[in-house]
This record gives structure tokens, sequence and C-alpha cells, in this order.
């Protein structure tokens, strides 16, 4: 869900003074900047756990669910297949052979889960993607040029945020997808255009900040033409501010996602998704829970992972935000 | 007749990476009435002298642990946390060096003050309200009445700096703290708050203590002058006596980084700020002989400067310095200062 | 100040445009004419006078400015789906339900996430502090779906303390059912509140002019409730924009999981129905409370923090 929290969670710092040779117009070394980052991000636990859960999350999503293709890896191959029917085995229960127990077609949770996984996350990280794209591209225009149109731009932006966040996401759906069923790229663009308000504001404050800069002023006054400044002195020192990003927009999809897909307005089963697998939890619920919390969990996890990941990374690149002692 | 006397003072932080002593064994005593400068560049220990008097350090890390604060023949360091809140703003106050943080800019200068009064004495708003009037006269504000209900962010830096010293002086403290004042203003305010403080101080016959890291704001205005580094007071001397004859190498230095504005013109024009090379020690870890030695010019290998640590000894009856190498018992020619 | 109002209120006007163009689309592009696909029977001369009322019959772009002068004199139309009522009926039924839940939640969330977030920060990294912040993470992370199914489950069905569902008819009537959905759609502001506050004031605490405020003599609950709490809410203030807007479109979600009459659960029921005009006047109405909710919020920010005042 898209929150306004970002805005200011995501500092609008001045950027680290160039290293000291540079020629007008040549990108900036930042290595030691870099450097300097990623040291003190791994001084950070909370983020660092987060990040390995997260990357162990994506594996296990990634991996699991071709496993069962491998031969001779699992005696029993059929029990990790997340498409497999089988309902003797229906809402079994956690066991060896099923760890997150099964649905109520018998489908290993387990293998369903990652699946699932690999879509919602997948849906995570190309909504955030073009968001970002988006948000750079109208952001960047607006504050780099400035004046009037930046004045226009922003308004305009302004307006839109008064468009409710989860109607608008389901309209844009059904508009996508009259069939009526939805499709990942619906789901994709839908929750993109829903969200991307945030991105454009942040982008648009940072280039705004950087212009104001004096080697951007330098690079001007040496003749480099507009699209060189902004794509080699100004979008590169929004680099950091845009990983911060990602981890901060990534939770809201997913959940956006998972909503949707929740009260059948979304990925429907039986393709599997977070929010997919949640729905058809919903209806044995009261008997076997499991079917409704394990996805949920899975989302809660991924929630939990991505923003401390997001605090870690801005600590560790504006060391100003830190508490003094 | 001493209004402050301060006695060994020791304050330590205690952080993760060790113990830091910022404050080592200060010991000084203020008259009423008087100026004391205390000068030292960032991180000497002055202005956690100046809290530590007040009571204001921050308690998680840091702790007074040692020596004496009296006040009036009370240890300040010895009373409650509520006893000392009847002390602060009321017979001590304190004035810090950046005016637009130091001020709520949520509140209107007005009730800054007032509330000051109405915490200490027993009136009326209407009555206070007129008390902060007065004072905003006092400190020199412009169309007092009508800017009280203004503000912070509508007034200039010196403004705001006046406002804080109104707010000092709501309860008429006998002794007022002022810790780098005029460092965040322009030059020429400098000088304007700089008088306004020493005409206030002799009006209200107040003590004050001065605390600054630039020499030439306490020449014209302190009595006495005491010079800090790394933890400890290095010189101590009457003002006249310390610029006229200053003993300790590091003195000698800052008033050498002081730019020559008199002299001989060519000297002026490309006579260099003399910077002292070098950076203050580690107070995690203090050196156990002399802290200044690693940067002073007259130390030497086989003298005792990095064995034994130099004891505050009185070169002349009210001159108290704290090394091997003071500039009257040095023989010989001086050595240049290394670049 | 006044023009800073009228001009946001002036931009409203093209959002609702925009909102009434996007489900305007959708109606086109998914039906046409929903009359003819339904599978109930509708007799054509009613059929007929339907598609006159909904000028389905004209080119599109007159049916959009029909609508459009429509919306502007609140006549939001007949509902599609159900014969018998207009839009107008159905907002009036569910739209103070939802407000109700709506106002509930949002109080949830104040009275217990600020309060919460003010103590854990006067007791830093103590054990209150640590289960604080431990709490409000956990009501951060968890989809409100997921806590919604688990209190219906843990609370109402095991203990049987309360009713899985339903709500109370009048506005002002208050029951055990209000609890659970209300706490449901809080608990994420709560926890964003919790957390905000805390780290607000954990920084507030920091700053100059409270060192100021306590180097006057002031008694520590001055210093704490004035200086310190007045300049951490600011923060909070700003969120409550956003977390407002969470809070409205979050009622769709928990009206459909405890079932309550409130327009949250119509519009969904409505997007499967394919009940457009219901879906439109939905959409629309958000959208205003959305706006209404911004603009309250960019007022009471220019009260407290008193430098924004000028600059306006």
């Amino acid at each position: 869900m898209a929150v306004d929290r970002r805005e200011a969670a995501i500092p609008v710092a001045a950027p680290p003074a160039p290293t000291t040779e540079h020629a007008a117009g040549a990108a900036i070394r930042q290595s030691s900047l870099w450097q300097d980052a990623w040291r003190r991000f791994l001084q950070n636990k909370g983020a660092v756990v987060s990040a390995i859960i997260f990357i162990i999350m994506c594996l296990y999503c990634l991996l699991i669910p071709g496993f069962w293709k491998i031969p001779g890896i699992w005696t029993s191959l059929k029990d990790y297949d997340p498409n497999a029917v089988d309902f003797t085995q229906s809402y079994a229960g956690f066991s060896l052979d099923h760890p997150f127990s099964t649905d109520k077609f018998g489908r290993d949770l387990f293998a369903r889960v990652a699946q699932g996984g690999q879509i919602s996350i997948a849906i995570g990280f190309a909504a955030t993607f073009m968001i970002l794209v988006i948000g750079i591209l109208y952001g960047s225009i607006s504050g780099f040029v400035g004046g009037k149109l930046d004045n226009g731009m922003m308004r305009f932006l302004d307006a839109l945020y008064g468009l409710p966040y989860l109607p608008f996401a389901i309209i844009t759906t059904q508009i996508l997808s009259p069939s009526g069923s939805v499709s990942v790229w619906t789901m994709v663009v839908a929750l993109t255009i829903a969200s991307w308000f945030t991105a454009a504001r942040v982008v648009r404050g940072q280039v705004i900040t950087l212009k104001e800069n004096d080697y951007v002023r330098a690079a001007k006054a040496v003749g480099a033409r507009w699209y060189r400044v902004l794509a080699r002195h100004i979008l590169p020192n929004t680099l950091g501010i845009l990983v911060i990003a990602i981890f901060l927009e990534l939770p809201g999809v997913v959940l956006g996602e998972a909503f949707l897909s929740f009260i059948g307005l979304g990925i429907n089963p039986p393709t599997a998704s977070w929010g997919s697998i949640a729905q058809d939890g919903r209806e044995a619920f009261r008997l076997h829970p499991e079917v409704l919390f394990i996805p949920c969990l899975a989302i809660a996890t991924l929630v939990l992972c991505a923003n401390f990941i997001a605090d870690g990374l801005r600590d560790a690149l504006d060391p100003r935000t830190r508490e003094t002692g | 007749m001493a209004v402050l006397e301060v006695n060994d003072l020791k304050t330590h932080f205690f952080t993760r990476e060790g113990v830091v002593q910022a404050v080592d064994g200060i010991s000084f005593s203020l008259e009423k009435g008087k100026t004391l400068g205390i000068v030292g560049e960032s991180g000497c220990g002055k202005s956690v002298t100046a809290l530590s008097i007040m009571g204001l350090i921050p308690k998680p890390p840091a702790r007074i642990v040692g020596g004496e604060v009296l006040f009036d023949g009370k240890d300040l360091t010895k009373l409650s946390e509520g006893e000392m809140q009847h002390i602060r703003g009321n017979e001590v106050a304190m004035i810090f060096q950046d005016p637009m943080t130091s001020l709520n800019p949520t509140l209107k200068i007005g009730t800054q003050i007032t509330e000051t009064i109405l915490a200490h004495r027993d009136v009326s708003k209407q009555e206070a309200r007129k008390r902060a009037v007065d004072l905003l006269k006092e400190v020199g504000i412009p169309r007092a009445a009508e800017r009280l209900d203004d503000y912070p962010h509508r007034f200039s830096g010196g403004m705001r700096q006046r406002v804080m010293i109104a707010i000092a002086l709501s309860c008429g403290p006998r002794l007022l703290i002022a810790d780098e004042p005029t460092t965040a203003l322009d030059v020429t305010i400098q000088a304007q708050i700089l008088d306004l403080l020493d005409a206030l101080r002799q009006e209200h016959d107040m003590a004050m203590i001065l605390i600054t890291h630039d020499m030439g704001v306490v020449a014209e205005t302190a009595d006495d002058v005491m010079i800090m580094y790394a933890g400890q007071i290095v010189e101590q001397a009457s003002g006249y006596e310390l610029f006229d004859n200053p003993e300790h190498p590091y003195t000698e230095a800052l008033l050498g980084a002081l730019p020559q504005l008199e002299g001989d013109e060519r000297e002026i024009r490309e006579g260099r700020l003399i910077a002292i090379p070098g950076r203050p020690p580690d107070l995690v870890d203090p050196p156990e002989a002399c802290r200044f030695a690693a940067r002073c010019p007259y130390a030497d290998y086989d003298d005792t400067c990095s064995t034994v640590e130099p004891q505050l000894r009185e070169v002349r009856p009210g001159h108290w310095v704290r090394t091997a190498h003071p500039a009257s018992e040095r023989s010989g020619e001086r050595e240049t200062v290394n670049a | 100040m006044a023009t800073f109002i009228i001009r946001r209120i002036i931009w409203t006007i093209p959002v609702v445009l925009l909102v009434i163009f996007m489900t305007f689309v959708m109606m086109k592009q998914i039906g046409g004419n929903p009359f003819r696909k339904t599978e109930r029977n509708v007799p054509p001369a009613i059929q007929a006078n339907l598609e006159r009322k909904f000028n389905l019959d004209k080119p599109w772009y007159q049916q959009y400015a029909y609508y459009v002068k429509d919306v502007a004199t609140f006549d939001l139309g007949p509902s599609m789906s159900q014969r018998t009522r207009t839009v107008n009926d159905i907002i009036k039924d569910g739209f103070p339900k939802s407000l109700k839940l709506g106002i509930l939640a949002f109080l949830w969330a104040v009275v217990l996430g600020i309060p919460l977030g003010v103590l854990a920060a006067l007791k830093p990294n103590s054990i209150f502090d640590y289960f604080a912040m431990f709490f409000s993470t956990i009501g951060f992370a968890l989809p409100s779906f997921f806590v919604a199914t688990l209190l219906i489950y843990y609370v109402a069905l095991k203990s049987g303390l309360v009713p899985t569902n339903g709500w109370p008819q009048g506005f002002f009537q208050f029951d055990n059912r209000i609890i659970l959905p209300s706490f449901a759609l809080g608990l994420f502001p709560m926890a964003y509140f919790a957390r905000l506050v805390r780290g607000s004031m954990l920084e507030t605490m920091q700053q100059d002019y409270v060192r100021t405020a306590r180097a006057k003599g002031l008694p520590h609950k001055r210093v704490i409730g004035l200086h310190v709490l007045r300049n951490s809410l600011i923060p909070a203030v700003t969120a409550t924009a956003p977390l407002l807007g969470l809070i409205i479109t979050g009622t769709f979600i928990i009206e459909i999981i405890f079932s309550i009459p409130g327009i949250g659960r119509y519009f969904i029921n409505s997007v499967f129905n394919r009940d457009f005009s219901v879906v439109m006047g939905i959409t629309v109405l958000t959208s205003l409370i959305i706006i209404i909710a911004n603009l309250f919020v960019d007022i009471m920010y220019g009260f407290l923090d008193p430098r924004t005042r000028d600059v306006r």
C-alpha cells in the first residue's frame, strides 16, 4: 500500500563531495563512498540478518518449485510438484513429506508457496521497477527543467494523490482484463499506476537539491549539454536513494497484490500467488488455518525484511541520520 | 567573595568505545561581578565543564566522577534533579552557541521568556509578560511589546541571541554561563553581543563565564582567563597578564594564530596564519605525560615531557601554568614552529 | 491561507473528472450494455427505459458528459444490479457504517499508538520499549486481512466473546461487534504511529532547544509535555493524511471479511456484479473523502508549525 512515509524516510541528503580529480563531464568516482556505505551496512545487524533472510526466501521461491523435476533428488518426486492434485492428501497436516502441509486439493504447500512467491515477488519487483522508471522520468524532468513545467507537473501530481489506491487499482485491473481473469502483467501495470506518485516526488526533490550543487554548475559552465549533466552527474548521485526506494516500495506492492488476490479481484487460483493461496485458505480457515497462515507469514516476512534492509541502507548511505551516542 | 568554586572536577563519558575523560581535574573560582574566560579548541572539555556545572550533561553516557562544584557553598553535584531545577534558569543561567536551534521554533518567544519567569517566581501571567517586555527592551530589541508574540524564525541571528540573553536574565541570576555565544554570528554582530553581555553583567553585578575558542573574544571582556587543553587547564591568569606574558606553548600558539591587523604592512600581507599542527589526543586513552607534547615545539627527546605529567604551578603570583617549558624559563633561541 | 484552500479545492475537480473517466472506460471496456448481457430477464420495455435512463443509446462522449453533470448535482444514478435502489440510496445506507468503522480505527491508532510511542521514547531500550516496538513491528508487517482472520478465529470463534460479523445499524449505536473490525483496521496505523512517534521524540529530545528548556530550569513535565511533544507530533500529523487514505481503502477489505454492509463491501460486490454506477459512485465518493482528508491535514499542519504559515 502506498504510504507517504517513504517521502519522510528517504533523506534528501546532499551528495558527498566528488573526489578531487575529475574533468567536467566525466562521471563522478564514487568507489570510496560505496565501500564506506557497504561497510556501514554490514555493521547493522538487523539489516544484515534481514538481507540474508530475504535472499534465502528468494532462493526458496526460485528453486523449490522446480526441484521435483530433478531426478534422483527426492524419493517421492510428486510430492513437491506445486500443481499435483491428489485428493487423498487433502489437508494432510505437517509432516516431512509436506513441511507446510497441503491444501484442499492435496497440493503440497511447501512447493506451492514457493511457486506463489515467484509470482508475488516477481510482481513486486516488476512493479517496483516500473514505478521507479516512471518516477525517475517524471521526477527528473520536472525537477531539472523547473519553472512553470515543474509547477504544473507537481500540481498534477498533487491532484493524483486524491485517487483512492484500492478502487483505482481494481478499476485498472478490470479495464485491462475484461474477461475477468487477471494476468500477472495486468497486476503489475495496475499496481504501478496506482503507486508511482511518491517515487516521482522523491526523485524530483533529489534532482532539485542536486541541481544547485556546484559541480553541476561547473559542468554547465563548461558547456556540457543538459542530458549529459543529467545522466552523468545527477542521476548517479540519486542511485543510493533509488536503492532505498526499491526496498520501500516492494512491500507496498506485494501487499497490494495480496489484498487484491485475497478478495478475488487479482490473481485467482489455480495460479499460485501468495494472495491467491490465502484466498484458497480462507474457506477452510476454521479447521485448517495453515493454508491461510503460511502465505500471510511469507508476506509479513518479506515486508519486514524489506523494511529493515531499507532502514539499514538509509543509515549506511546517510550517516548523519544516526543517533549520536 | 566567590560565587562559584570548582574543585578538581572530573566528568567522564562511558561509551562503547571506552571511557572518555572529557574533563579531568578542573579547578577555578569566580568572584561576584567578574568575568572568567575559558578558551580552548573543540573537544577540549570547556563545554562539558559548563554543562557539568549546570548538571546538564547527558546522564546515561556521562557522569561526574569526582570533584565538587560549590555555588554559594552548596555542592551542585550532590543536589537532586528537583533541587537543580530550582537553580537552573534562576540563580545560574546559560546561553548557548546557536540561537537558531536553541529556541523552540513552534513557540512564541514571549512564551519562552515567560515560562522561565513563571517557573521560578510566583507572579501572574500579566506580570510575567510585562517583565518579558522590559527584558526585551533591555537587550535592545526594538518594538518589544509587539515582538513578544513573534516566532523565532522572524528574528535575525543577532536578535535571537539577544532573546536568549533576555531569557537567561529573566530571573536575575547571579551567574551567567555563555557557551560560545558569538560563534554562530557575524563578526559585527559579535562585537555588539559581547558589549551587551558586558554591560548587563556590570549592571546586574553578575558573575559570568565566557566560553570560546577565539582569543579575540576574551581579550576585551575577561577579568581572568583559563586556557583548556585535552580536558585539563594548561594556563590560568588574569586577562592582562595572560595576553602580555603568555607562558604555555599552546597559549603562545593561540595568540600567534590571530590574524594581525596592526603593525608592519608587509607583515600583514605576507605573514602567514600560524596553525598549530597536529590534533588533540584521544581522551579515551590520554597520554600519561604532558598532553600537549606531541604538538609542542619545545618538547624534546630527553626531557620530562613524555614521561612525567606536568602539574599546574604558579610561575608568577596569580599566574598558573601546566608545562615543563613555560616561556619565562626558556633559555636560548626559540625554535621555529614546525610547519 | 484562504487562497491555499481554494486552490486545493479547485484542483479536486480534475481529479474527480479523471476518476469518472476511468470508471467510464472500465464500463465501456467490459460491458457496453450490461442489460443485454445479464442472465436476468429484463422485459424489453423496462430495458428500453433503463437504456434511455443511462443514456446508453447515445455516443460515449455524451454519456460521459451526462454523467459528469449528474455527479455535479449529486445524482449518481440507479444501481444497475439492484433495480430498486439508486446509488445514492446505497451510499446513504453504507457510508455511515464505513465512516464509523474508519473513525473507530483511527481512534484506536491515535489512542493506543501515539501514547505507546511516547512512552517507549521516554524509556528507551527498556523492556517496555522492546515489547512496544516488537508489537508495533508485527502490526506493521502483517497484512490486515490476515490479522482480521486471526482475530475472528481466535477471539471470536474460540472464545466466543464477540460475534464474528455484522455491524450495528445506527450510527450512534455501539455494541461489541465494532471491536474486532475497527481494531483490525486500526492496527497498521497504530503500529505506524507508535514507531513514528517514538523515533520522532527520540530525535526531538536531542535538539538544542530542549537543552535550553532544561537549562531554564523548567519542570520535567513541561519540557517533555510541551517542548518535546508538540514538535514530535508534527511528523505524526503529516503522516495522518496517507494513513487516512489507507484506512479508507482498508475498510474495503475489512468489510468483506467481517460482512459489514458498508460501501466497501458494496464496491467489491458491485465489481463482481458489473454494477458500474455503484462502482463509479463509490469511487468518486472515496476520492472526495481522501481529498478532504488531505486538505484537513494540511490545514492542521499549518496550525502546528508556524514556520509554514509565512511560507504560504
